[in-house]
């Protein structure tokens, strides 16, 4: 393997090549900034550039824009809350937190630092054990899908910050909202009302958009009026020793999950972040602090998201089937250049894999490098005056939500979810438990109805599966962990006060 | 002198305009194309449909002589984009990619149009429907597999891409042909329901053989049958599902139209450029490369083909419901 892996060394270490992958990152990251451009699309848009490349700069060329956009994504959720792709939903939590308190570029170093460890040691996992992670990944049938869906869900309660029943009650309104559509099973239109653009329910990236970027805009023109600026300190943009210390582990450790997350067809870099947000809280000694705009509360999403990429590779390369909508495209991508993923691929051309390993590592260099380099350029947007920033990000909305689908129905559903977004704001709702619910509910009922469909109806089939027993238990574990925790500090607190 | 200057400037004026209004006129009168051509792709890119239909739009430039412009415009299983194509001008300047949704949904009550909405350039692609199992199932033939789904009726469990969905009625087709009942899981596309089967979950998909194609190849699933009239070029040794006894041809398609009203001109202009860009090299050799099979229907062939697809869905969703 080692001699495979100085090959591809050799193979990587071409202009041309080391050209296309800057190229890539460059434009991933750009992309993955633009709110309504996701990785997904990035890559599709640029596919038919690389048919006429040879399959060593083609495919590092998609690599490259997969793992910018992944990483851009955190750029736009850390200083305007917007999150760039469905990915970086969970940084936005605490990453716009760090940004309004003027430390927004301490927050893109954190988040560039992660994204490369995640990125890098899911690569690593890649090149060393796919065959045995692959495997691992296939042991998912519905009831361990519904499993995972359901502790997806059950970290609503701890992204929810101090509000969790407001939390919980806007995670109920995205699961019902995650009903309309046609039946997975029947069928049957449900709440369509006959209108076409509902039949696969609501498109999320539009209601994503709308709930974050667009709410958040609304909120700026109150504050348009009051004419506070936020002075940006840019003097430190290399992340701190003290922050290293805190930011390494949670990286490793997310990086990890996302890894894990990215392996099972079908679980993407959303899921991957949201579950590492929720694991970095659980193991942390102050757990209350996250949703304040700490270190970790970064750099657990952006590992785990740059994590997926390495991971969802897993299963492209060794079975040939994509673990996710981007790696879907890439699957198109080595067939066009007469590749067929699969086990065979390592077999038949395994210095050309070997090649695209090293140049996926070389990738998340870059991603490092570029992340860096453009901190100081980046954080320029928030100096931005408020009067000309917000008619552009109203607009960047628009054409966003316009582009997923080119319908413009999106639109207007991203209007109604931006209102719908200001009064949640108003009233303190978080907005992420809709995003989680829009996301995994459909999963988590399709899987469920799936399972009992496979198992004739017999529920027990959730509980006697060793994967998804594990699963199940920590869900209910994490749904109830906030309020066991809060009923006993009420308690502690209720007998001191009657002392 | 100042009023001559203005009066000189009022002729040039209507000179100018009447010279525009001219041009305007010889530029409708000029032979169709002369403007970009916008192909609209149901679903979205970087799909099989997508991929189609940009290789075909990159082949028809050079006979077309005018920038062909690829829109993907996707949402409810293609109708929204295949909704906006019938509805458009019939000028020829709105192509676009239909599915076999387009005979799919509307017995579904899934789109608000039919067949009959759009008048057909020609065919492109065709895959057929194959029955394929894991390596190590214990049949070998779509008799042995169907023999066993007849005795354990509602216990095969065999996934398709969605419900509704091609490779869905496909399943519904052969239990139909062959008086079997099938325990049919639905899947998001034929990736996940692939995935499956090499898990060991389920016991058969409906997919196309290219989308098993590279799993075969490994010797980890095998295709008993294929739902086509004739053999594969791609797997010569799997025999059809009509050699077997079982009259079951269905799978998927994707072709051209416009909508109904386009005149013949303007459809011969484009029957000609796309007649011949189906043919350059390039083109071939790429669907070659992407496993997809080239099968070129011309209109009259196509609209027969639509037609009685329409009335043989119509009766297999009827049986669904």
């Amino acid at each position: 393997m080692l001699e495979l892996l100085g090959h591809g060394l050799a193979a990587v270490m071409n202009f041309e090549i080391l050209f296309m992958i800057a190229c890539g990152v460059a434009a991933g990251i750009a992309i993955g900034a633009l709110p309504g451009l996701t990785a997904t699309m990035g890559v599709a848009l640029l596919l038919p550039l690389t048919f006429g490349m040879d399959a060593e700069s083609g495919i590092l060329l998609l690599l490259g824009i997969y793992a910018g956009a992944i990483y851009g994504g955190s750029i736009s959720a850390i200083l305007l809350k917007t999150p760039g792709t469905p990915a970086a939903a969970a940084t936005a939590i605490d990453g716009f937190e760090m940004s309004k308190r003027g430390e927004a570029g301490r927050a893109l170093g954190i988040s560039a630092v992660s994204s490369y460890i995640g990125g890098t040691l899911s690569v690593i996992l890649l090149i060393l054990i796919s065959p045995q992670l692959a495997k691992i990944g296939l042991k998912f049938s519905a009831p361990e899908y519904f499993a995972l869906a359901m502790f997806g869900l059950s970290i609503i309660s701890s992204v929810s910050g101090k509000h969790v029943l407001k939390g919980i009650m806007a995670g109920v309104i995205g699961l019902l909202v995650s009903t309309v559509g046609i039946d997975i099973v029947t069928g049957y239109q449900r709440f369509t009302f006959g209108n076409m653009n509902l039949f696969n329910g609501f498109s999320f990236i539009p209601v994503m958009i709308g709930l974050f970027a667009l709410s958040q805009s609304f909120i700026s023109l109150e504050d348009m009026m009051k004419k506070v600026s936020i002075k940006q300190s840019l003097h430190r943009i290399l992340p701190t020793w003290e922050d290293m210390k805190k930011v390494i582990p949670t990286a490793l450790r997310s990086g990890l999950i996302g890894t894990f997350i990215g392996i099972i067809p079908g679980a993407g870099g959303d899921i991957g972040a949201f579950v590492a947000y929720n694991e970095a809280k659980r193991f942390s000694k102050h757990p209350e602090k996250f949703g304040t705009g700490i270190p970790e509360a970064i750099a657990a999403p952006e590992a785990a998201n740059n994590g997926v990429t390495g991971g969802a590779m897993v299963p492209l390369l060794t079975l040939g089937i994509p673990g996710d909508a981007t790696t879907a495209i890439m699957l198109g991508a080595l067939i066009m250049q007469g590749l067929q993923p699969g086990p065979l691929l390592f077999r038949d051309h395994a210095p050309l894999v070997y090649t695209i390993f090293v140049g996926f590592l070389i990738a998340n260099f870059f991603m490092l490098i570029l992340g860096f380099v453009g901190i100081k350029w980046f954080t320029k947007i928030i100096t931005i005056p408020a009067y000309i920033l917000t008619p552009v990000i109203f607009v960047l909305c628009i054409v966003g939500s316009y582009a997923i689908n080119n319908n413009f129905f999106d639109v207007i559903v991203m209007f109604v979810s931006g209102i719908i977004g200001y009064v949640m704001q108003k009233l303190e709702f978080p907005a992420s438990p809709i995003v989680l619910a829009l996301i995994l509910g459909p999963m988590a009922e399709r899987e469920l109805r799936k399972s009992l469909m496979m198992s004739d109806g017999e529920i027990s089939v959730l509980f006697t599966r060793p994967i998804s027993a594990v699963l199940l238990s920590i869900a209910v574990i994490t749904f109830f962990m906030p309020i066991i925790k809060k009923t006993i500090t009420n308690i502690r607190q209720q007998r001191e006060g009657q002392k | 002198m100042k009023r001559l200057t203005k009066r000189l400037g009022s002729v040039v004026l209507i000179v100018a305009m009447v010279t525009i209004m001219l041009a305007g006129c010889a530029k409708e009168e000029a032979k169709f194309p002369n403007g970009p051509i916008t192909m609209i792709v149901p679903f979205s890119a970087g799909g099989g449909t997508d991929i189609v239909t940009r290789a075909v739009a990159d082949a028809a430039k050079n006979s077309l002589e005018q920038p062909l412009v690829v829109v993907n415009k996707t949402g409810a299983g293609g109708a929204v984009g295949m909704g906006e194509g019938a509805n458009a001008k019939p000028d020829g300047y709105t192509v676009t990619t239909i599915c076999v949704e387009l005979t799919t949904l509307p017995p579904q009550d899934l789109a608000p149009f039919t067949s009959d909405d759009f008048r057909p350039i020609m065919q492109i692609n065709a895959e057929p429907a194959a029955i394929t199992v894991a390596a190590d199932a214990p049949w070998d033939t779509v008799e042995e597999f169907l023999a066993y789904a007849k005795e354990n009726p509602g216990k095969v469990q065999i996934g398709n891409s969605g419900v509704g969905a091609i490779w869905h009625l496909a399943a519904v087709a052969i239990e139909k042909a062959a008086d079997v009942k099938f325990n049919h899981i639905p899947y998001e596309g034929a990736a996940p329901a692939v995935a499956a089967i090499l898990g060991g979950h389920i016991e058969a998909v409906t997919v196309s053989p290219a989308e098993v194609a590279s799993q075969v190849e490994a010797g980890q699933l095998k295709i008993l049958g294929v739902a086509d009239n004739e053999r594969l070029n791609s797997f010569p040794d799997v025999p059809t599902l009509k050699e077997s006894g079982y009259d079951v041809a269905i799978g998927t398609w994707r072709g051209l139209a416009v909508p109904k009203d386009t005149p013949d001109d303007v459809m011969n202009v484009l029957k000609e450029a796309f007649g011949q860009a189906v043919k350059e090299e390039s083109f071939t050799s790429f669907m070659a490369n992407s496993g997809l099979t080239i099968a070129i229907l011309d209109e009259a062939q196509y609209r027969e083909k639509m037609n009685s697809e329409n009335k043989f869905f119509k009766d297999l969703v009827a049986d669904i419901k």
